[in-house]
């Protein structure tokens, strides 16, 4: 009977939370659509979003980049096909590693401290002080956040594609011995837009994943400092679990 | 403005915070909502300001059922400032968000009021004290020149001192911009100083109310217990 009742208090507890996403992001569109929009607000969050993540974006790009030709190396070099290398990188990176690793350390990174921003908020009681203030927190906090970071992740995606490529590209040339001149021709003639494409749709989707989670999280967090950790962790790891679902199935839609 | 509240009720899942509460609050007056801790006062005081619904009842504000919120304000227990913004942009945050700049007048006005030197303008609330944060709360509450103003626990983590300090801003405040205020504490030696009426819940129901000033000679058996508990406990500290 106890097992039948924990199975059951689980289902519930997993209907109701699914329901107050659903809640959340009906919500978000329908405050978004007809916004209050406090365009200073916006703006900041984007350039404080985008200028704290270049730093730890730059280096994914790169050192995945140059992980990529060496490893792929590995792997041709055993039937010959040393020159399929360039083609890995570049199809690899924009399709599949600059969208994913670019959401992963983005929700390290951003989606963890809008979860701990939101919930310290809620537990000092600003959010009850901005429903005194007349403002709408999804205008104010929500809107902006979404916003930002589904505008941002394509951008982030384009960068870590770049750096990645240069990455393959240096280690390819000065420690594989590549002629410079070829490898950069084959990534160039090789890459389609499609591929650069369904690269940057996924990042849209990711990006927006990331924010709506990161501040669910926030929002109907439990109150004291264990609240606020646990819903920085629960953003992290729900963000992560759902960018590895929606890469799959966006990745079979662009198949 | 006076706010008049009949039989409200409001329950969170199977438990029952508030029971069949009536109330008036006068006009241009001070009322006191005591109580001890989980007794419901928090929850009706967000009622009273439209923050959450009831389950049941009505509040009725200067005879109308629904108020534009805007004449409200609200002290919070611990000023729920703000940390991001600086003390000015607290003060003034409806004006900052809305991308009106020229508010320095009125802030300067506002810190005034509640005896904040100009120095703490672009200063954040995690480099000024307690007792500042709390003038801040009070100078942000009281910007847009609300009617009524709801005072949560104003006198909660300040030292006797401050304590003191704040009570009499919030007379001298209320009086000087003839607001009418609601206060919920258990500070008894606040309520006196403050309040002109007051209202004591127990167990989500009001139990007595009367003038501020004979509530120490009022007979109730669970008022008299709240105020002997809170006697002691001040003997004992």
């Amino acid at each position: 009977m106890d097992l039948i009742e924990k199975i059951g208090k689980i289902f519930f507890y997993l209907i109701s939370s699914i329901g107050k996403i659903i809640h959340f992001i009906f919500f978000f569109f329908k405050y978004a659509i007809k916004p209050k929009f406090y365009l200073k607000n916006n703006l900041k969050y984007f350039v404080d979003i985008f200028v704290s993540s270049i730093p730890i974006i730059a280096l994914t790009g790169f050192f995945s980049g140059m992980v990529l030709a060496l490893q792929s190396y590995t792997g041709f070099s055993r039937f010959s096909a040393e020159s399929a290398i360039p083609n890995i990188v570049v199809l690899t990176l924009t399709r599949e590693l600059g969208p994913v690793l670019t959401a992963l350390m983005i929700s390290a990174r951003v989606g963890s401290s809008i979860a701990a921003e939101i919930a310290t908020m809620r537990v000092t009681e600003q959010i009850d002080a901005l429903k005194t203030l007349n403002t709408n927190f999804y205008n104010y906090l929500v809107t902006p956040r979404v916003l930002s970071l589904t505008l941002a992740l394509p951008i982030f995606v384009t960068l870590v594609d770049f750096i990645g490529v240069m990455g393959g590209y240096i280690v390819s040339v000065f420690r594989l011995g590549f002629n410079e001149n070829i490898y950069l021709i084959n990534t160039i003639n090789f890459l389609s837009f499609a591929d650069y494409f369904s690269g940057i749709v996924k990042a849209i989707i990711f990006g927006f994943i990331i924010a709506i989670v990161s501040c669910y999280n926030g929002l109907y967090s439990d109150k004291g400092s264990f609240g606020v950790g646990t819903a920085t962790t629960n953003a992290v790891v729900t963000s992560s679990i759902l960018i590895l679902i929606f890469n799959y199935i966006l990745t079979e839609l662009f198949f | 403005m006076n706010i008049e509240i009949k039989n409200l009720s409001k329950s969170f899942g199977e438990i029952s915070v508030l029971k069949n509460i009536s109330m008036n609050i006068k006009n241009n007056k001070s009322t006191i909502i005591l109580g001890k801790s989980g007794c419901g006062k928090s929850v009706l005081l967000k009622i009273i300001y439209q923050m959450i619904n009831s389950d049941e009842g009505e509040i009725s504000y200067g005879g109308k059922k629904n108020i534009d919120i805007d004449i409200f304000g609200m002290l919070f227990q611990y000023g729920a400032l703000f940390d991001s913004l600086t003390v000015a942009q607290n003060i003034a945050f409806i004006d900052h968000i809305n991308g009106i700049n020229n508010y320095q007048k009125k802030v300067l006005s506002s810190m005034n009021d509640v005896g904040l030197h100009s120095v703490n303008y672009d200063k954040f609330p995690s480099e000024i004290s307690g007792g500042m944060k709390k003038r801040v709360a009070l100078a942000r509450a009281i910007y847009k020149n609300p009617k009524v103003i709801f005072l949560d626990e104003p006198t909660t983590g300040l030292d006797p001192i401050n304590s003191d300090m704040i009570n009499e801003l919030i007379l001298r405040i209320i009086k000087k911009k003839k607001m009418t205020a609601i206060t919920i504490t258990h500070d008894i030696q606040s309520a006196l100083k403050t309040g002109d009426e007051f209202f004591f819940i127990d167990e989500g129901i009001v139990e007595c109310y009367g003038n501020c000033n004979e509530m120490l000679k009022i007979k109730n058996y669970k008022l008299n217990e709240f105020l002997a508990g809170v006697k002691k406990l001040q003997k004992t500290k």
